[in-house]
């Protein structure tokens, strides 16, 4: 079954995430059962249960106990409400926690009371009544206090202990609860990591897709082919990077072989043209001459029409002739463009030697030689001549009838050496670019089209290429770029000692 | 209120249906064109359930009855009684809080003893049950479910004691909050008393 990369990395990015999550699931669980099981302690809960029971055995015996005070205090009564009155202030000074006692008749009148001055020592509290019946049948009633603390303290531990309570009979259901939270967060996040993954993966993955598409697309024969490179540094931008300059050599090298295999079927085009227009031209040019000789020596020289006739045909055949002539010796030229024999050579020094030793450039040019660093390279000099020789011819040419004014720059760049030479005249139209370095393509009227094409062959013999654009500012510009020969590092010779 | 009541005791019904029932102790009349129920609960607080509810915590007793096809489906009608109930060791007496459809803002009682508390919880006379007339022609059974503490209240403690301890004692964690919001109590221990009368019919006013 074939399974695609982008749901291998899918399946991958799924099993990183779930697998450690499901593992957290289950240690966490572990983690809420062993907390929960020391948080919510059976024992704890049943102490904190029984505490309000407690309070309420604390509550009785404070009761009983106030109840006792008054009922010893009903019996020490005298039965004189004055003498009463000193005793009800001595108990109330006396007995802790006694806040007032009241001697009622039992119609609800007061007929001795005693009450205790100042705050409570042991802070606020509440009123605990306490009754007891005298010897004389009347009731004592005394007011205790008890801390309100206890009803605060009281009250907490309640709530506490109702909370411990259900929170132990649900415990099951709170560790459920929290391992489900915990789950729901881990979910989240591992959703967002793996989401995060995906994107990346399908980012890279797409990538990759279109490199197939690409290679496929090169096995169909298409050279145009190129993949976006994007602008990461990553492995994958490397690999698109290589694809698309393995293409355009590739693209390149078929370039020049199926331009360099035209120029040989149009040397032997030239060739044979030579040999059948240059044949015939001299038993012509011969034929003519002695027909011209044979006119002036005859009676009708005589005749002054006939002899201007004469000398006018005479003077466009000699025209017509010199012109077939310098056609044929220029195909001649063409056909036997020899073959290139390069040698190590410095690509600035060789233009600007080619400059210094070719007067007539000067004359009909004006040019200008610009050199950024040593361009090391393999040329031959005589092809190399010829090249430069026909770019600036072409440049005079385009500038007529105004001098023409020639840029020539020599910089490295990369692994070639490029050679520009701009000129600032009319420039090459866009639609006929593509078209100046096939033979016979000229836009002149008594231009042959073999001098970009000769330019063109001889630049792919040195394993380069020629290209033409416009030049900013107006012209054109040819770039001709050759491959810089790398040279080993000089080593420094070992010193020797005196 | 009527729909929630209803809601609720959908559930609480279809709980009945899982649990052990009992003899039901009571009558089903119809009074002035009402179904009315009458029931003696005293079984639901046998007087073991003293020590309990006399520990000084507050205590939820509910009571739910309803009236549902025999053939089983929804609840037509439902009654339904909230009572809230706490010993107050230092008063030593048992102050409640009630809410049920006649009293539905609430009212407060107190009892001295367990045994005057018990004939309050255990009496639920004349609870009304709806119309009788739209009754007719189908068999109907009424279902009382009585209930101490219920899992819902347990479940509302749990998650205020939940929410209220966050890791440093003060605001609670998004995991407490998030479990405090998952907390379902399905699996918390109910002390419910289930009974289900015999099946009847009302005819001519009456209930047969």
């Amino acid at each position: 079954m074939k399974v695609s990369f982008r749901v291998q990395i899918a399946a991958a990015l799924v099993l990183a995430a779930v697998v450690p999550l499901a593992a957290a699931l289950f240690f966490a669980s572990r983690l809420a059962e062993e907390n929960l099981a020391l948080g919510l302690n059976p024992a704890l809960i049943e102490t904190l249960q029984e505490t309000p029971a407690l309070y309420g055995d604390l509550f009785r015996a404070r009761k009983e106990l106030y109840a006792e005070q008054a009922r010893a205090l009903a019996a020490d009564m005298p039965a004189d409400p004055q003498q009463a009155e000193r005793v009800l202030q001595a108990a109330v000074r006396r007995v802790p926690r006694l806040r007032r006692a009241t001697w009622l008749s039992p119609d609800g009148r007061v007929v001795a009371e005693a009450e205790a001055e100042g705050p409570n020592p042991e802070g606020e509290w509440r009123a605990a009544q306490a009754r007891a019946v005298l010897p004389s049948g009347e009731v004592l009633e005394c007011v205790f206090a008890i801390e309100a603390r206890f009803f605060a303290d009281l009250a907490e531990v309640r709530e506490l202990a109702q909370s411990y309570q259900s929170a132990g009979r649900l415990r099951r259901d709170l560790q459920k609860s929290y391992v489900a939270a915990f789950g729901a967060v881990m979910v989240v996040f591992a959703a967002a990591a793996a989401a995060a993954g995906l994107l990346l993966a399908r980012r890279t993955t797409r990538r990759i897709a279109d490199l197939m598409g690409a290679v496929r697309e090169l096995a169909r024969g298409n050279l145009a082919v190129q993949v976006e490179e994007g602008p990461g540094r990553d492995e994958v931008a490397g690999l698109a990077r290589a694809f698309n300059a393995m293409v355009r050599e590739v693209r390149e090298g078929r370039d020049r072989i199926v331009y360099l295999e035209k120029i040989s079927g149009w040397q032997d085009v030239a060739r044979r043209l030579a040999h059948e227009i240059k044949n015939p031209l001299t038993p012509i040019q011969l034929a003519f001459q002695q027909l011209e000789a044979s006119f002036r020596t005859s009676a009708a020289a005589g005749d002054p029409d006939l002899s201007r006739l004469v000398s006018e045909a005479s003077l466009v055949v000699r025209e017509e002739i010199a012109t077939l002539e310098r056609l044929v010796g220029e195909f001649s030229a063409f056909a036997r463009l020899p073959d290139v024999k390069p040698e190590p050579a410095e690509l600035g020094a060789f233009v600007e030697e080619f400059l210094r030793s070719s007067p007539q450039v000067a004359e009909g040019t004006e040019v200008d030689l610009a050199r950024q660093a040593d361009c090391p390279v393999r040329l031959d000099r005589t092809l190399m001549r010829q090249v430069l020789g026909n770019l600036l011819r072409n440049a005079e040419q385009a500038a007529r009838p105004a001098r023409a004014r020639v840029h020539l720059s020599v910089r490295p760049e990369g692994e070639r050496a490029l050679l520009d030479v701009a000129d600032e005249g009319p420039g090459i139209p866009p639609e006929i670019r593509p078209r100046v370095f096939d033979p016979y393509f000229t836009t002149r009227r008594d231009g042959t089209g073999l001098g970009l094409a000769i330019v063109r062959k001889i630049v792919l013999q040195h394993g380069g290429d020629v290209a033409v654009r416009e030049r900013p500012g107006g012209g054109a510009l040819f770039a001709v770029a050759l491959p810089l020969v790398v040279t080993a590092p000089a080593r420094t010779p070992p010193r020797r000692r005196a | 209120m009527r729909r929630a009541v209803l809601a609720a005791t959908a559930l609480l019904v279809a709980g009945a249906a899982q649990a052990p029932e009992r003899p039901f102790p009571g009558s089903v009349a119809v009074a002035q064109g009402r179904l009315q129920a009458s029931l003696d609960l005293s079984d639901a607080f046998p007087s073991g359930m003293e020590r309990t509810l006399r520990d000084g915590l507050t205590h939820v007793v509910t009571l739910h009855v309803s009236l549902v096809p025999d053939a089983g489906g929804s609840p037509l009608s439902a009654w339904a009684r909230e009572v809230e109930l706490l010993w107050d060791v230092w008063e030593e007496r048992f102050d409640v809080g009630a809410t049920d459809p006649e009293h539905p803002r609430g009212r407060r009682l107190r009892f001295r003893d367990f045994a005057s508390l018990r004939a309050f919880l255990a009496d639920a006379r004349g609870l009304d049950l709806g119309p009788s007339a739209p009754l007719t022609g189908e068999r109907w059974v009424v279902v009382a479910r009585v209930e101490l503490d219920p899992v819902k209240e347990l479940v509302e403690r749990t998650r205020e004691l939940v929410r209220g301890h966050g890791a440093d004692g003060g605001a609670p964690s998004m995991l407490g909050a998030m479990a405090s919001y998952l907390l379902g109590g399905a699996g918390g221990e109910g002390q419910a008393r289930f009974f289900r009368s015999r099946p009847f019919v009302v005819r001519d006013g009456t209930v047969k």
